[in-house]
């Protein structure tokens, strides 16, 4: 009953016309840049925070429209996943499995309708599910002192490094390396300043907006470079969104069990909308794949992926708010946005700042609905968007994180210091180092060592503290247990072989 | 040594020197550590990043992965050119104004996408107008005219 009430009132801030306008703009913004391949969810967001900051809008407008990005992004990547087989974010991959040979039998229309549908009922369960697990979450995540916050933070790390690339040392050289940058700047515990070299620019720390920006936007850009395919597209003809009852209603169990799936793979810290898509797609093609009609255009293997990786961008809301640790990339650059906006997410953040976490969520109620909307009778417009050409679509991305970047400080310095976090963020890419880790080190970091000093504070120096609550023990066995997830992988298949 | 295995051995290497690095800082700094209140002080965190960061190194040089595929030296020039200009860009954004310099770079970006000058200067200059207007106009965050031009 209380959620109700909370709820309601949620609504109340979300029906507020800027909000709804934001709802709106935020949803619009986010199909286009999930449509365009080069511009994903992450880059999006990390390029509008800026502008967000620079309107000086309140935080809870300031969320409502970047969340609309984020999960708004993940209905418009379907677009050119289906049309052109070119995903337009990582979430999209799977989705051109058998979206992209519906198109060539002529069932484009039929494609995209059906993708929408399965994206907003996979993306208003997740808001549901949020809506009803987020407070029992925090209410239970009260309880967690400095020692079970810290655990639960290398818990949220070794996820990430286990599911974020190919070789999790990696992912766990690009977290230190993030929670490296976060220690730059004055010591929130003793006023020493660490690591700025007399540079009076570092001693607030390393800007988080200008480091995501360059690790992500910068580094894109550069990326970009080598590819010269991806040709601006033939014109796209889309003139009709349109599924029928029957294809939906066979298509219908696949989505559900594809929302349930990607809620639940949301949820977890470090698996986001690209492995939530992946895991609906095979499980589906166990389970109801008997013709081997699979990767040939089945509906179902187009509704799955698209239902769970929607459903994922939902999850992952949930430890973000709830926890303030992040799931993915995107929500840790969202978790930045909030610090940035002075909202430290947390439990306490549904007593504290509930017309925050509340009208978000009903903000994605809104959003989820006009998504539908732009996404069925609009796809036509988006679909336009993919010929613009490259050689604009590319430096636009550019000059638009410059734009960003020099609109909060008015600095060259930020500009330069954006361009070399690109350079190393691309020769990460190269390398294999996964870029999600670094930004969550960077967001995470300071709370980490607080956390950490506050623990051996209470016990006087004695590190056994960390470990002495069952909780604690609990998230360090998990945390252990998701570094080794790899290894055992790899052991139980070439056992089974 | 497996010459196809060098990028790792190398960026191994360059991190191994970065966590060594990065600990010496660490260890000058203040240790006024031993009150109650902070029995860690500012040192100890670091410090244990920076042995992760050790550890890991070894790793990687003990175990690299294969090498990526590098990009062409044709990619890599062009990406290079791109650099530069960013380099430019943020140094001529304030006395050039936005309008002038925005217009340049992306005529310079258009043309490493393979758009000819004529083309990529009317898209820069027709996304610099638009986009001066949407944030001047439309969202009231100033964006610098130039301190070259007489106001």
């Amino acid at each position: 009953m209380d959620v109700l009430t909370q709820l309601a009132h949620g609504f109340e801030v979300a029906l507020a016309p800027l909000n709804l306008f934001l709802a709106f703009a935020g949803a619009f913004l986010g199909t286009l840049i999930g449509a365009l391949p080069g511009i994903g969810p992450v880059n999006g967001v990390a390029i509008l925070i800026p502008i967000a900051y620079a309107l000086k809008l309140p935080p809870e407008s300031a969320l409502i429209l970047l969340a609309g990005v984020y999960y708004g992004a993940e209905y418009g990547g379907r677009i050119s996943s289906i049309l052109l087989n070119v995903p337009g974010d990582a979430g999209a991959v799977i989705t051109t499995l058998d979206g992209y040979p519906m198109a060539q039998k002529g069932k484009a229309g039929e494609a995209l309708a059906l993708s929408a549908l399965s994206s907003f009922i996979g993306g208003t369960l997740a808001v549901i599910g949020l809506t009803l697990f987020a407070p029992l979450l925090a209410e239970w995540a009260i309880r967690f002192g400095p020692a079970e916050y810290f655990a639960l933070m290398v818990f949220a790390f070794t996820t990430l490094a286990s599911l974020a690339g190919k070789n999790p040392a990696k992912a766990l050289v690009a977290s230190i390396f993030g929670l490296m940058l976060a220690t730059v700047g004055i010591d929130p515990g003793s006023g020493v300043p660490r690591f700025t070299f007399g540079e009076l620019k570092l001693y607030d720390g390393v800007d988080f907006l200008v480091v995501a920006i360059g690790l992500f936007a910068i580094s894109e850009v550069l990326t970009l470079m080598e590819h010269s395919f991806l040709g601006t597209a033939q014109r796209v003809k889309v003139e009709t969104a349109l599924v029928s009852m029957k294809t939906f209603l066979t298509s219908l169990w696949s989505i559900l069990r594809g929302s349930l799936i990607g809620f639940f793979i949301g949820v977890l810290p470090g698996a986001g909308a690209s492995i939530a898509s992946a895991v609906a797609y095979t499980t589906e093609k166990r389970l109801v794949d008997h013709e081997g009609s699979f990767g040939t255009g089945d509906p179902r293997g187009v509704a799955a992926p698209e239902a769970a990786n929607n459903a994922a961008s939902g999850g992952a809301m949930v430890p973000m708010l709830t926890l303030g640790v992040p799931g993915s990339g995107t929500t840790a650059v969202l978790l930045g946005a909030l610090m940035m906006f002075n909202v430290t997410p947390g439990p306490l953040i549904f007593e504290q700042r509930s017309e925050v976490v509340w009208g978000l969520i009903a903000s994605m109620y809104i959003g989820n609905a006009m998504l539908l909307v732009l996404n069925l009778p609009l796809v036509g417009w988006f679909a336009r968007i993919l010929t613009v050409p490259r050689w604009f679509l590319v430096p636009s991305i550019a000059a638009l994180s410059f734009i960003g970047v020099y609109a909060v400080n008015n600095s060259a310095f930020d500009l330069l210091f954006m361009t070399g976090i690109g350079v190393v963020g691309y020769l990460m890419r190269k390398a294999g180092f996964p870029l999600a880790p670094v930004i969550l080190g960077l967001v995470l970091g300071r709370l980490m060592e607080i956390n950490l000093r506050r623990a051996l504070a209470i016990s006087g120096g004695d590190c056994s503290i960390l470990f002495a609550s069952p909780l604690s023990k609990a998230l360090w066995a998990l945390a252990l247990l998701s570094l080794l997830f790899p290894w055992l992988v790899g052991r139980l298949g070439r056992r089974g072989r | 040594m497996d010459p196809s295995r060098r990028s790792d051995r190398i960026v191994g290497v360059l991190l191994l020197l970065l966590s060594i690095g990065y600990g010496l800082e660490a260890l000058r700094l203040q240790a006024d550590t031993g009150y109650l209140a902070d029995p860690l002080g500012p040192r100890a965190f670091p410090l244990l990043l920076a042995a992760g960061l050790a550890a890991l190194s070894l790793y990687l040089i003990s175990r690299p992965d294969l090498d990526p595929a590098w990009p062409p030296p044709r990619v890599l020039r062009g990406q290079l050119a791109m650099l530069v200009s960013f380099v430019v860009y943020s140094y001529a954004l304030a006395p050039l104004g936005f309008l002038l310099a925005t217009t340049l770079e992306m005529a310079f970006l258009s043309r490493l996408f393979g758009a000819s000058w004529r083309t990529g200067l009317q898209g820069g200059l027709g996304l610099a107008v638009v986009l001066y207007v949407i944030f001047v106009f439309g969202l009231g965050i100033p964006l610098p005219l130039g301190s070259w031009w007489p106001a």
